[in-house]
């Protein structure tokens, strides 16, 4: 069904959560009656059977979580339905694969890919192999992923990952990481964990205020917010794989909501040094500044749109916060969101065709919104009781993060962006919030050997 | 494929995993000419036809530099003091509608005594912080943070205090003073918090 107008949105029933189990445990969602493209409906998923990974040559037996890794990947691509493997009466096996005239059967009989492996153990590292069969008369080339156990679960998505880039042509994000922002003894402290919620790593100790994270395009660097003193903070750029911090925007006053643009020579920023917050670009080579806004309300959270031509950005002046658009040199101001007297965070879609937001509801509550650029199109993709905040898109633009007070403590969760298969990917502490999703890895250049089959 | 060879140590063992595998342990011990290396845990080799699987992102655990680490602590000791400092002048805060930044009567009074203070303590000096209680977004709450606390500086320089004794900042909703979700606490983390400087 196509996205229908506002009215029909509001107070449309949740009912994705039913089947997630969810209901009273985390935001509730809008399952709304209404298809965003960028979802596929069920009709369109390619069913698929994870069969399992055989790994009675090691000790640790890592078969299971890796199937396990595996299958989630898979569901939340929205590329495929899931089969449930105990029904199909098919076990992994090796090379050969579980017998040719059984794999058939079940793919005609509607599961149209089964994957299956093995791991084994060849000295410091895990050899996953893993194979495919899709119809026809023979399982397509195995191909082996080697790594040590450290990167059991990521070898696990880099076979998801195949599996999207081999049905669908797109990279997909199973190994991006969402930076976020968690309370540690009072302070708010950077960390960084995997999409699926695992492997938090904290990158800040400062015991003070550290916000507002965002990542550079190539995902090596965090810029985000740090406060030095009562008085003073500046935007910082961390290295992530030194740890180096080093300090860009060290303007007087507040100097927050930075944002690199789509090909990183560009951070848009928001600082008060004028008396009110403005917008600001800063060129990162040459660091000269280029002032986008003036005006005496309030103008923050620079969202770039992914043609970098233009930027969405919060903007009291109207009132209350109100989402707007410019161009990037600041010119053609033109005000966006119209529902409502709260609008403000915006996350501009890396497909370019929605822009997230957060809304307050007619019930005050503060809600996931979307609206397209031209401000035609509407949803409301969050209910229920609750302060969600930061909206991050995933690289592939299907998915959103962002924090929620639902279940009392504020936590990082993900949802569709069509309002379907919310998620709670942070649990422990007592507030995970700013999230921000990095890009996908850059295209693989397969060397020689590893394309011979 | 060749980023993946380093040394000849690990072409030797590349070599042993496709021709002779069984003999391989005794091939590195005579190459390497040590016990310890031959149960030191083999050097990782990916073949022909492999991938291999590293962390894209990697993420350093960032140790804070001991220079970092003094600083850290010399703030929280400042501010402390600071704290200390400032119930003892017995300063007031001023509290704020939601979504406003407007300053109530209560609030004037509350400037008011403020205001003789300072007159009476030229030396002294303030920062004033603005809180927001947890409704709305956290990065639009460290605008309205700013706007309380520059609405205070405006009150106590219309009083006739010197603008430079009185620096700005904002902490939005992330450094709150109570974490109760009810009106009762946002009415105490919607508020301008004067704190004495002691330096």
């Amino acid at each position: 069904m196509r996205l229908s107008v506002v009215s029909r949105i509001i107070g449309a029933v949740a009912i994705g959560l039913a089947g997630a189990g969810l209901v009273g445990s985390g935001p509730e969602s809008d399952a709304a009656d209404v298809y965003l493209e960028a979802t596929r409906p069920d009709a369109q998923k390619i069913p698929i059977g994870v069969l399992g990974f055989l790994d009675g040559a090691t000790s640790a037996r890592p078969g299971k979580e890796a199937a396990e890794v595996l299958a989630a990947d898979l569901r939340r691509s929205q590329l495929f339905t899931v089969a449930d493997t105990s029904k199909l009466g098919l076990a992994p096996a090796g090379a050969a694969g579980p017998d040719r005239q059984k794999l058939k059967q079940t793919v005609e009989s509607g599961v149209k890919v089964l994957v299956w492996g093995t791991i084994g153990m060849r000295e410091p590292d895990y050899l996953l192999d893993r194979f495919i069969y899709d119809g026809g008369d023979d399982v397509a080339a195995g191909k082996r992923y080697v790594g040590p156990a450290s990167v059991l679960r990521q070898m696990a998505h880099r076979v998801a990952d195949e599996l999207v880039a081999r049905y669908t042509g797109e990279p997909g994000i199973a190994r991006t990481r969402i930076a976020y922002v968690s309370e540690k003894k009072g302070a708010r402290e950077l960390f960084v964990m995997d999409y699926d919620g695992h492997s938090a790593k904290q990158i800040t100790s400062d015991g003070f205020l550290n916000l507002t994270p965002q990542w550079s395009p190539d995902r090596k660097y965090l810029v985000f917010t740090s406060y030095q003193s009562r008085t003073r903070q500046n935007i910082e750029i961390a290295d992530l794989a030194t740890g180096k911090r080093s300090p860009l925007v060290s303007l007087s006053g507040l100097n927050i909501t930075p944002a690199p643009s789509p090909d990183g020579t560009k951070l848009a920023f928001a600082t008060s040094q004028d008396g009110n917050s403005e917008i600001y670009t800063m060129d990162m080579q040459t660091k000269a500044l280029q002032r986008l806004t003036v005006h005496s309300a309030g103008d923050l959270s620079p969202s770039w749109a992914p043609t970098g031509k233009e930027l969405a950005f919060t903007s009291d002046r109207g009132g209350g916060p109100q989402i707007y658009v410019m161009s990037a040199d600041g010119s053609n101001v033109r005000r966006l969101t119209f529902d409502g007297d709260y609008n403000a965070a915006p996350a501009w879609s890396p497909r370019g065709n929605w822009i997230a937001y957060v809304c307050r509801s007619e019930q005050r509550q503060y809600k996931i919104c979307l609206i397209s650029p031209d401000g035609e199109k509407r949803a409301q993709i969050t209910s229920g009781q609750s302060i969600d905040d930061s909206p991050s898109w995933s690289p592939d633009g299907r998915h959103l993060a962002f924090s929620s007070t639902a279940g009392g403590k504020t936590h990082v969760y993900m949802i569709n962006s069509d309002g379907k298969e919310l998620e709670q990917l942070t649990f422990n502490g007592t507030h995970n919030s700013m999230p921000a999703w990095s890009s996908v890895e850059a295209p693989k250049v397969e060397s020689q050997a590893a394309d011979k089959k | 494929m060749s980023r993946v060879y380093r040394g000849t140590g690990v072409v030797v063992a590349v070599g042993c995993l496709l021709l002779f595998a069984p003999g391989c342990s005794k091939t590195l011990e005579g190459t390497s000419g040590s016990k310890t290396t031959e149960q030191a845990k083999p050097a990782p080799v990916t073949l022909p036809g492999e991938e291999r699987v590293a962390d894209e992102i990697v993420v350093a655990k960032a140790e804070p530099s001991s220079e970092a680490a003094q600083a850290s602590k010399q703030r929280t000791q400042e501010m402390q003091m600071e704290q200390a400092a400032t119930t003892k002048a017995g300063l007031e805060d001023v509290f704020f509608a939601f979504d406003s930044w407007q300053i109530k009567d209560e609030g004037k009074q509350a400037l008011n005594v403020n205001g003789q203070w300072l007159k009476a303590n030229e030396g002294k000096s303030l920062t004033i912080e603005g809180h927001c209680d947890e409704r709305g977004t956290q990065a639009y709450n460290l605008v309205l943070g700013e706007k309380r606390a520059k609405a205070v500086r405006s009150y106590l320089v219309d009083l006739g205090v010197d603008a430079k004794r009185l620096a700005v900042t904002s902490y939005g909703k992330d450094r709150p003073f109570c974490r109760e979700h009810n009106e009762d606490c946002y009415q105490q983390n919607r508020r301008g918090h004067l704190v004495l400087r002691v330096k």
